[in-house]
């Protein structure tokens, strides 16, 4: 007998809304549907009607609070590209720091994540106190953990300082001893090879035809990265290798444990990427066009298009930018997040599997999904949306009840 | 046609652009620096295809391509009468430094805002055409689902967030009235 399990749109095993329809005979998964429209900020459409291109930079950090610089640079990558704006060489290199800064510490997040969803919280806790490092270096050389305002338009905002060099150092051989450690913990521990080993396989044909991007094709098997293929900013410089599995076990099956596998070593070359570039990184200014108003009123003239794409953690990040001559605002904008086209492998990789893989396969991409705007009540099998203004009138409402 | 191989052999963005200019496409090629002291060429090749071509296109293109051409987005712009649709594939990927972006550019004149899917030639470009139905008002035949992707099952209908003419969502601007405009 077959029946449905609807987990989400809200589900204590998903950290953001979405809603996921199964359908099982017994414990085995016979059909996923996604269903993905659980709250839409719109963030395309103010970039293209309400703000300057300026303040999209601002508005494009929250896209995604993890990845709060891979879309602002690939806007930036877009726009520059189509304004042909240039930017000075310290400033590439400081992008390829920031961006390698986030890649650690987004999959380091993941892997406490990975460790929460198989139940085993101390290694959460153990992951995400490591990750603590990266933290306060982004704090240090951005003055914020998160939402750091860092790039611009030909250039980046705030420079990376001699006296903070020792201090990435310092970190960096921090986590190559830590390194050890967690590659053990996550590759030897019985419990989270039993939990992952052929679990959530997604086949080498299936990852190109279903287009994946970022860890999970690389993890089938894949060898796609677009710091590899199609480098940006100073990455033509570092040779960047895209990750697969078979360099640390000899082979591919492109399960939930070569997910791990392909995100560790992804934290171990960013060490490296990050190591090279501190010592090779050239004096000189950082800002092409200093001046908001004049880089405004220069993007503002300037007509073109053009498609940018920046290697994000969990994958490759897409903006496609129209600017037209007299025009305020972006005249085209369209976003593709990695979780945008890598949520239809979740189908593949569930299909067969038992309800209770669930949260860790799910986990698996790494996915990443916007955060409430509204909220659906499911009431007598009747839907009800409550937007912000609502729930600010619930709460309103109830305390004033309580000051009663 | 090979589903999961592309037909071809090992092709650089000339030799793409070349075979579709053969094939009577108009074809043209942009290139952006990027490196410091290892300077390369981002390349990418811009191809006008006629609405009714795009399945053909589409299949040309992997017959060309060594490995599935990867399809990464479709993104559109409102042009007045017409509508841009723009097809987004890379090629090449796995070598160092030789990856570059193939665009389909589509216009679709508003008054009949209709084109082929190619969900049946890529299966990942479902969520994208769903998302062009429902922002852009393109109707795509024989897409296979045609459920809202991003925005509520009660959106009303004759409304499209991304167009730039009297179809645009008038309710969204009066939220933002003490905006300046």
């Amino acid at each position: 007998m077959k029946y449905e399990v609807p987990i989400g749109p809200i589900h204590p095993a998903l950290k953001e809304p979405i809603m996921l329809k199964f359908t099982l005979e017994g414990e085995r998964i016979v059909d996923v549907d996604v269903i993905a429209s659980q709250n839409h900020r719109g963030i395309e459409w103010i970039g293209m009607n309400r703000n300057n291109p300026v303040q999209s930079i601002y508005l494009s950090e929250r896209i995604c609070g993890i990845c709060n610089f891979c879309h602002p640079a690939c806007l930036v990558m877009a726009v520059e590209e189509a304004a042909g704006i240039e930017s000075p060489e310290r400033a590439e290199y400081i992008r390829v720091i920031q961006g390698e800064l986030e890649r650690i510490h987004s999959h380091l997040l993941w892997a406490g994540v990975a460790a929460h969803e198989l139940g085993f919280d101390s290694l959460l806790h153990y992951v995400w106190m490591v990750r603590e490092k990266v933290m306060d270096i982004l704090e240090l050389i951005n003055g914020n953990r998160v939402t750091k305002a860092i790039i611009m338009y030909g250039g980046v905002r705030r420079d990376i300082k001699d006296e903070h060099i020792p201090k990435i150092k310092r970190m960096l051989d921090y986590y190559k001893q830590a390194f050890g450690k967690l590659a053990k913990l996550f590759l030897e521990d019985k419990t989270i090879k039993m939990r992952t080993r052929e679990i959530g396989i997604l086949p080498y044909e299936e990852a190109i035809k279903l287009a994946t991007v970022g860890p999970t094709v690389r993890a089938s098997g894949v060898k796609k990265d677009v710091r590899q293929d199609m480098p940006y900013f100073a990455y033509p410089d570092f040779e960047v290798k895209a990750i697969t599995p078979d360099m640390l076990t000899g082979e591919t099956i492109g399960d939930t444990y070569d997910r791990i596998i392909v995100r560790l070593l992804e934290v171990k070359q960013s060490i490296e990427i990050i190591e090279q570039a501190l010592d090779e990184m050239p004096p000189g200014d950082i800002l092409a066009e200093p001046k908001i108003i004049k880089l405004i009123n220069q993007i503002k003239k300037a007509e073109g298009e053009a498609v940018a794409r920046y290697e994000a953690p969990r994958g490759e990040d897409i903006h496609y930018v129209k600017l037209k001559s007299g025009f305020e605002y972006l005249y085209a904008w369209k976003v593709r997040a990695p979780t945008y086209i890598n949520i239809l492998s979740w189908r593949p990789m569930l299909l067969d599997m038992q309800i209770a893989d669930i949260p860790i396969v799910a986990a698996s991409i790494d996915p990443c999904l916007s955060c409430t705007n509204r909220v659906v009540i499911v009431r007598n099998n009747k839907e009800e949306i409550l937007t912000a203004d609502d729930l600010h009138r619930l709460s309103v409402k109830k305390t004033r009840r309580l000051l009663r | 046609m090979g589903i999961l191989r592309g037909g071809g052999e090992e092709m650089s963005a000339e030799e793409i652009m070349q075979k579709f200019q053969e094939a009577g496409y108009e074809v043209w090629v942009k290139e952006r620096e990027a490196g410091v002291k290892n300077k390369v060429k981002r390349k990418s090749v811009w191809i006008k295809v006629d609405r009714e071509k795009i399945r053909d296109a589409v299949e040309y293109l992997t017959e060309l391509a060594e490995e599935y051409p990867h399809f990464s987005i479709i993104s559109a712009s409102d042009e007045g009468d017409e509508v841009e649709l723009n097809y987004h594939f890379t090629l090449g990927y796995g070598k160092l430094l030789e990856e570059f972006v193939v665009t389909f550019k589509v216009a679709l004149p508003k008054s009949d805002l209709k084109i082929k899917s190619i969900t049946n030639l890529i299966p990942a470009a479902i969520f994208s055409e769903r998302e062009m139905r429902e922002m852009m008002g393109v109707e795509f035949e024989e897409l296979p689902d045609k459920r809202h992707l991003f925005l509520t099952k009660d959106f009303p209908d004759g409304v499209y967030p991304w167009r730039r003419d009297e179809t645009a969502p008038k309710e969204t601007n009066k939220l933002y009235e003490g905006w300046k405009k």
